[in-house]
């Protein structure tokens, strides 16, 4: 087994972001071994975020195999300085882990025939991370921020992939309550995390 | 419920951007955001306020450690391949030096089928990669796969004479896939609707095909069998043509073993061909569980 902590621990941040940038450049070049060399790098975390969205070791496999070859396809598409590779890559996984539950999904207001397909494979414009890679430390005392209902609203969008008129209706919660939860969520993590940064920063490795 | 296209006011967007940044809008909401943001000249800072939080959330410690099986890697480096395998095909008809070799492929079929094939992916529905992935997992163990194979023959029974071709074909590929020291692969579609089968390959290194639903071959066109090892480039095994039936049943020579190798049939405008033009179907071989 591998170590439970190993897939997500903290990295030196700049060496870990050029070496993936490299082995993504040698990726859009054609080198399988890279892609073998990429997945060997994220082939847990990406699962794990499948396994997470989906609730389906199967499905989750698909969704890893068809992130990774959209990857190989399109790594020429990455755009340095809009994110590391590592989140670029991660946000192909869920993103096609959630079009993979929404399709699943029986009665979902989505309309189903006629939904346009999503711009899988470019990283939103509006994901210009706060602080680079931060330890799963951070990340936690980050999520401990937020309130239950703030958490609870998140994770039904984010890894339920519900949207925010299914939010409302599961938790009972106005609409406008719905935002407000995530808007203030979101904002609460951004004060923990780049503070956190400014620590990191200071004390350099650790 | 059905939203207008009409464009967002600035407040409008504002107000969406907490579900926007996650993803979380009806699609005509997160598009008529996007419309907002390309084309508003004012500050969208909250945007990125919020939204820079969201990849870290891809890290949360609450998401349980899981490994993937060892087979996924080897059935995404057969894929990526074989993928490979066609741009490199595609690129060697060209004049163009190696320098060049980052211009368009000028070869409109390929091309437009990787495409097309893209664009597939990103639609609701039964993808061509799922459907491939989805028959080798069936394949994982002997038992699975004899109860499906037994389905599909099954299935063909109303099928008379194409059916009884290629139920002859799959007999003769079990009995390569009984004998010790052999692999087995389902052959999965590269297009709805395009050419599957089932292949054993042999200790020896040849490898018995079973094929269904092939276009005819006409004049000097043919099917041309490979063997696909990870990081390596694809090696012909030997072609055949295909009547009307659309069903082959094939003996190719003897080629390279090993663990992960996937096999593909291409079709080619001629024999000899050195490296596959189209693969229309693929699949990665297993050993079956004891």
């Amino acid at each position: 087994m591998t170590d439970r902590d190993g897939g997500l621990s903290g990295r030196v941040a700049s060496s870990t972001d050029d070496a993936d940038r490299d082995v993504l450049a040698r990726v859009s070049n054609g080198e399988l071994d890279a892609l073998q060399d990429l997945y060997d790098r994220y082939r847990t975390m990406a699962y794990s975020i499948a396994l997470r969205i989906t609730a389906d070791a199967s499905l989750a496999e698909d969704v890893v195999q068809d992130a990774f070859l959209g990857a190989w396809r399109n790594a020429a598409r990455y755009v340095e300085g809009r994110g590391s590779v590592k989140t670029w890559l991660l946000s192909i996984v869920h993103h096609r882990a959630i079009d993979a539950v929404r399709r699943r999904r029986p009665t979902s207001e989505l309309p189903e025939a006629e939904a346009p397909p999503p711009p899988a494979l470019t990283l939103p414009d509006v994901w210009k991370e706060v602080a680079g890679n931060l330890d799963r430390e951070a990340i936690a005392a980050a999520l401990a921020t937020l309130s239950v209902v703030q958490r609870e609203a998140i994770e039904l969008a984010y890894f339920g992939g519900l949207t925010q008129v299914e939010i409302a209706d599961r938790t009972g919660a106005p609409l406008g309550t719905v935002k407000s939860r995530v808007r203030l969520g979101l904002l609460a993590m951004r004060a923990e995390l780049t503070g956190e940064a400014a620590d990191a920063g200071e004390a350099d490795t650790q | 419920m059905t939203i207008q296209p009409s464009p967002l006011s600035h407040a409008d967007a504002l107000d969406l951007a907490p579900l926007y940044v996650l993803g979380a809008l009806e699609d005509a909401e997160m598009a008529a955001v996007r419309e907002h943001l390309a084309t508003c000249p004012e500050s969208h800072d909250e945007f990125e306020e919020l939204g820079g939080v969201v990849p870290y959330l891809l890290e949360s410690p609450d998401i349980e450690i899981v490994e993937p099986s060892a087979a996924l890697g080897d059935r995404i480096m057969a894929a990526a391949a074989a993928d490979l395998a066609e741009r490199t095909a595609a690129e060697r008809t060209t004049p163009a030096t190696a320098a060049e070799r980052t211009a368009p492929v000028p070869f409109p079929s390929a091309d437009e089928r990787t495409a097309r094939a893209e664009r597939t992916r990103n639609r609701p529905g039964p993808l061509a990669w799922i459907a491939a992935i989805a028959a080798v997992i069936a394949i994982a163990v002997l038992g699975v796969w004899n109860v499906r194979l037994q389905g599909q023959v099954n299935d063909l029974e109303q099928q008379a004479t194409a059916a009884e071709q290629y139920r002859t074909a799959v007999t003769t590929v079990l009995d390569v896939a009984a004998q010790p020291g052999s692999q087995t692969a389902l052959l999965a579609p590269q297009t709805t609707g395009g050419p599957r089968g089932i292949a054993s390959v042999a200790s020896d290194g040849s490898v018995q095909f079973a094929m269904q639903d092939l276009a005819p071959t006409s004049g000097s066109q043919v099917y041309e069998t490979w063997a696909i090892l990870p990081n390596s480039n694809p090696v012909p095994l030997g072609s055949f043509t295909v009547d009307a039936s659309g069903v082959a049943s094939f003996t190719s020579k003897q080629g390279p073993v090993g663990p992960g190798m996937a096999v593909a049939v291409s079709r080619e405008p001629q024999a000899g061909a050195t490296a596959p033009t189209e693969v229309v179907s693929v699949g990665v071989a297993s050993t079956p569980a004891s």
